[in-house]
């Protein structure tokens, strides 16, 4: 680790050495080394000096490589082999606040796909993390061309916004591999970046700060999320069908506000 | 070239429905209504250039101003989040957060000029392109201050960064040095 400011160094030394390269009319491929470092100080800040291997194999993202609407990008993790598994992480390289959301896994979890939908400011890295019991890390990363979609602003008037705030639905769709659920949650997830044209003031910042599910009391997940979360969260995430008790789901935003709601089990028993 | 051009001319109708719906009349003099919404078609006095005319003055290496806002950190953030606010532009624009705004005070609209005057060594006639993002009434308003200062080779580039990076990678700039941020709120 003692080599991290060297690589730094480095890096910074490539960047003005290609930064001419650079300007010369290649189209945006990702490859940038501006952002390759932006990556690395990012994994500082969020992860510390712990090493994250290069781990496709282990993590997925799917996202659109080009998104119709900025505010609302729909992103899909993946994990093959769940077994071992503890968290994912979603962090979103060129967003103001990159680290869109954490999710823990509980005993009653599905690691194997969990989905979600996201504000993107720029053209940007999308990084998966998958984070083991043992404490490895492994990552994944993908480009998103979508720009725009953090100070876009929201529909209505803050008040009206806020009316409902807390009101869930949850769909369950089975097939023979796996059941899964769609959790939605009406919340305008205000992001602080959105600013009332005719007052020229910014709406404060208030957002979904914790997703937690949990199946017959088991946990099923526990998901720390950031203002990249786009308003109304929708949640799609693996569920054991056979696994008896309710889904409990508890939501809390920044201003403490805390919403709860029961949904009968999957399978129909009690 | 023409390919990458013609694929760009098929992407941006796509892009830019929802975001142009309308064309707004040209005021007679700076804009003072909202911020983000619907810009004129023309600016007296300036060109208006897309990515195609923007690609053609690049030999003749023009001043890019870019006067989009900075990111400020919300208010009501958790003290806990991770905030990193990035600016990505045109690579070798000079970026100017909020030079656009309408009720700049006098004091800056001159430390703009000035710094203008010196990166153009004091040719009024040098090439300069001014621009954001779309329907971002900013840059339509800086380049309608160099119209009015007596610049003669203004260029307005109404799609901006947006438009740009269709096609073409940009760099992350830090805010020209010793300009301060307009602003966000009126004090």
């Amino acid at each position: 680790m003692k080599r991290q400011p060297l690589n730094l160094v480095f890096a910074l030394a490539l960047v003005m050495a290609t930064s001419a390269i650079s300007t010369a009319w290649g189209a945006t491929d990702a490859s940038d080394p501006q952002r390759q470092v932006r990556w690395r100080e990012l994994q500082q800040d969020l992860f510390g000096n712990r090493p994250i291997a290069p781990g496709a194999h282990l993590i997925q993202i799917e996202a659109p490589a080009r998104a119709m609407d900025a505010a609302l990008v729909p992103i899909t993790l993946r994990v093959p082999q769940p077994a071992g598994v503890k968290a994912v992480h979603l962090v979103i390289d060129e967003n103001p606040a990159p680290y869109a959301a954490k999710v823990i896994f509980g005993p009653a979890g599905d690691p194997r796909k969990l989905s979600l939908r996201v504000r993107v400011n720029d053209y940007t890295h999308v990084h998966a993390v998958v984070e083991m019991e043992d404490g490895t890390l492994y990552q994944t990363s993908t480009f998103v061309k979508a720009a725009g979609g953090c100070s876009a602003p929201a529909g209505a008037s803050d008040d009206d916004a806020l009316q409902g705030a807390g009101q869930m639905r949850l769909r369950l769709h089975r097939d023979a591999q796996a059941a899964e659920a769609t959790l939605m949650i009406r919340h305008p997830n205000f992001n602080g970046m959105q600013m009332n044209q005719i007052t020229r003031m910014f709406t404060p910042a208030r957002y979904l700060k914790e997703i937690k599910v949990t199946q017959g009391g088991r946990l099923v997940f526990d998901m720390t999320s950031d203002i990249s979360l786009s308003a109304d969260p929708v949640i799609g995430f693996g569920i054991d069908a056979s696994a008896p008790g309710e889904l409990a789901v508890q939501a809390t935003d920044t201003q403490g506000q805390q919403w709860s709601q029961a949904f009968p089990a999957p399978g129909g028993a009690p | 070239m023409k390919a990458a051009l013609a694929t760009l001319a098929l992407l941006l109708p796509l892009q830019c429905v929802a975001a142009e719906p309308t064309v707004a009349p040209e005021p007679p003099g700076l804009w003072s209504g909202p911020m983000v919404s619907d810009t004129p078609a023309t600016l007296q006095g300036a060109q208006v250039i897309d990515v195609a005319g923007l690609l053609r003055l690049m030999p003749h290496r023009p001043l890019l101003i870019d006067v989009g806002p900075a990111d400020r950190r919300p208010d009501g953030l958790p003290a806990s989040t991770v905030w990193r606010p990035v600016h990505r532009t045109i690579p070798g624009a000079h970026w100017f957060p909020g030079a656009g705004r309408a009720d700049l005070p006098p004091a800056q609209v001159e430390a703009l000029l000035q710094r203008i005057g010196t990166l153009t060594q004091g040719q009024r006639e040098a090439p300069v392109v001014v621009f954001c993002k779309p329907r971002c009434w900013g840059s339509w308003n800086a380049a309608k201050r160099l119209v009015q200062a007596g610049y003669s080779g203004v260029h307005w580039f109404p799609q901006g960064v947006h438009g740009w990076q269709e096609q073409h990678e940009t760099a992350a700039v830090d805010a020209e040095s010793g300009w301060n941020d307009a602003p966000a709120t009126p004090p």
